[in-house]
């Protein structure tokens, strides 16, 4: 017997990672289970009995040593259920009522939102280069789009890096 | 033998770090690590894989651990010379915080 599945698309920004993790764990209480994302922000979930799992997001830059970050996550009781662009998807079970954690303490949770930022502190430069630089013939219409489209992702990045430097800063504590 | 400003510079540690060298005293992988902290620290300290794994990459970086194998995708680690001594000024130093502490708060 095949278990039915659903697709559905959901946006969250970077930083929105805990809203992200909390409409899984909902889906899952509906009896709707994770089957792996897909960009962009596209769900597959499974059909199945209502469980009380918890989802964590994780960010990583590089892939070095993926297996071995992968093992330990298993071996620590998560399932991995897929990366989408960077971002690994990982599934635990409650038992009891202790909720578990990928990271148990804020700094080390902040590297993970340090990550995200450096990231786009690279890309950051290299837009306002590209849109400083506009070839002789600009007041042709497809430059003018082109240079609206370049500042729209401008502000963008630049809400972004906020956004997620205030995130950072929610995790400080004594 | 590292000098003292090559460790101190790492204090204070984290609770969850100091779990980590004090652990890596003999070699240990991952989740071996992280149920042997949680019952050294009498479940005060938890480790999770994200913290864990972070804490692995930048001590190693730091030369505060050593990787001394691998099996299975399990890699284990060893506490090094200045791990070592890094662990020593840190157990020192809350020593001193926390004979200060019993001493105040006697009796509450």
């Amino acid at each position: 017997m095949e278990t039915q599945t659903v697709r559905k698309f959901k946006w969250f920004w970077a930083w929105q990672d805990d809203k992200e993790e909390a409409w899984l764990s909902e889906m899952a209480q509906s009896g709707w289970h994770l089957k792996w994302p897909a960009f962009p922000c596209i769900y597959t979930f499974e059909a199945g009995a209502p469980r009380d799992d918890v989802y964590r997001l994780d960010f990583i830059t590089s892939n070095k040593d993926y297996q071995d970050y992968l093992q330990l996550f298993q071996d620590a009781g998560w399932v991995h259920l897929g990366s989408m662009g960077g971002w690994q998807y990982f599934r635990k079970t409650k038992q009891g009522t202790e909720i578990p954690e990928i990271y148990t303490d804020p700094e080390s949770k902040m590297q993970k939102y340090r990550r995200l930022l450096s990231l786009l502190v690279i890309f950051f430069p290299i837009y306002i280069v590209l849109l400083t630089n506009s070839p002789a013939d600009s007041t042709h219409l497809i430059y003018q789009i082109g240079k609206l489209l370049g500042g729209f992702l401008v502000i963008l990045f630049g809400i972004a890096m906020i956004k997620i430097y205030l995130r950072m800063n929610q995790l400080k504590r004594l | 033998m590292p000098n003292r400003d090559e460790t101190t510079k790492y204090l204070p540690l984290s609770e969850a770090t100091c779990y980590i060298l004090l652990s890596l005293v003999e070699p240990l992988h991952g989740y071996a690590l992280m149920q042997k902290v949680e019952v050294m620290s009498q479940g005060t300290v938890k480790i999770g894989p994200g913290t864990l794994y972070g804490a692995f990459t930048v001590l190693e970086k730091e030369g505060l651990i050593v990787k001394v194998d691998e099996r299975d995708r399990r890699k284990s680690y060893l506490l090094t010379a200045k791990g070592r001594a890094v662990l020593l000024e840190q157990v020192r130093r809350s020593e001193i915080l926390v004979r200060n502490g019993i001493e105040i708060t006697k009796g509450w």
